[in-house]
């Protein structure tokens, strides 16, 4: 297998995860709903207040099966928080790219993302899957993930610009 | 009814530490509360805050019948979508029972909002139990749609021995 180093992600990852982020917009079939640039990605990770973090999986160039590219998977996270029981990370993409799965690459990001939560006083990880993405619901289940959308009946609510906008206005 | 919406401070935890318990009650879940003014008071108003509050607050003469005087609260946070970028996550939405149908949920939602787009987001985010039709109804009617429903996303989480597990690397 190729040998891979999990790392932080630095300025000059950007690229690739943009390239990553869109790779996976695409596997969940919404590949036209990424609006990001390069120049959000920097300016809102990398500066005095990160609104993310990001882990990245990158492999030497003898063992890049895909030419060009030595960054080939990633995990973008942050920390929220719940006031019932305080702090939490929340796992917003993780991806690796299909030439390097079944290797554990995507297990070690997840050992990685969890230990950090943990190192972080978080009591628990959160993130969101698509009810029809079934091999990825059972990747998580297999790891203990529960579903609380089913289990306790949360749903996620969103409301857009044009109607924030509309909101903040109001008096 | 005179309201005023405000930042909330140190002094008020002690207040929606009492809100929270009122909430989690109302949801039917009071017994898993585990955090106390304290941790509030250092999770929220430290260097680097892991959340924001909002303050809903009437004049003396219109206090509550145990004489509170700060009768709302909203929890949020800065979250970042990997296709949209910087977006508000509204954690906690709460009016006190006898205070409801005056306004102040909306306006509370309404103070995230103008706070979410001042620092550049472009969607609010949060979630509602399913069994709860009148938060729904008041959401949908704000212009809010439901993700879950829609998209298929359900929330998922991943705590306790599940998270040592895999911070440990686990299977």
């Amino acid at each position: 297998m190729a040998n891979f180093n999990l790392r932080k992600a630095e300025p000059k990852d950007v690229p690739d995860i943009l390239r990553l982020i869109k790779e996976l917009a695409k596997y969940e079939e919404m590949e036209d709903q990424v609006i990001l640039t390069e120049k959000d990605l920097l300016e809102d990770g990398f500066g005095d207040h990160p609104f993310y973090h990001c882990v990245v999986a990158d492999v030497l160039a003898e063992h890049q099966k895909v030419e060009g590219y030595s960054v080939i998977g990633f995990a973008m996270y942050y920390f929220t928080y719940d006031p019932w029981i305080g702090k939490l990370l929340y796992l917003e993409d993780f991806y690796v790219m299909k030439e390097y799965r079944g290797f554990g690459i995507g297990s070690e990001i997840l050992k990685t993302l969890s230990d950090t939560a943990v190192t972080n006083r978080c009591s628990s990880m959160h993130f969101i899957v698509a009810e029809s993405n079934k091999a990825s619901i059972d990747f998580y289940k297999r790891r203990g993930a529960s579903d609380l959308s089913l289990q306790e009946g949360w749903r996620l609510f969103r409301i857009d610009k044009e109607n924030l906008l509309k909101m903040s206005a109001e008096e | 009814m005179e309201f005023t919406i405000r930042a909330a401070t140190l002094e008020d935890c002690k207040d929606i530490s009492r809100m929270i318990l009122e909430l989690a009650e109302y949801e039917k879940v009071s017994d898993q509360v585990k955090i106390a003014q304290r941790d509030l008071e250092q999770d929220g108003f430290s260097k680097n805050p892991f959340f924001h509050g909002i303050i809903a607050e009437v004049p003396e003469h219109l206090k509550s019948k145990e004489g509170h005087s700060k009768v709302g609260y909203s929890l949020y946070f800065y979250t970042y979508s990997s296709w949209k970028g910087r977006a508000v996550y509204m954690e906690d939405l709460y009016v006190m029972p006898e205070f409801r149908g005056k306004g102040i949920g909306k306006a509370l939602m309404s103070k995230v909002s103008q706070l979410g787009l001042a620092a550049g987001c472009t969607q609010l985010n949060f979630t509602v139990l399913d069994w709860n039709k009148s938060s729904l109804d008041f959401y949908l009617k704000q212009g809010c749609w439901d993700v879950t429903s829609d998209l298929g996303y359900h929330c998922m989480r991943c705590e306790g021995d599940a998270l040592e597990h895999l911070a440990q690397g686990g299977l």
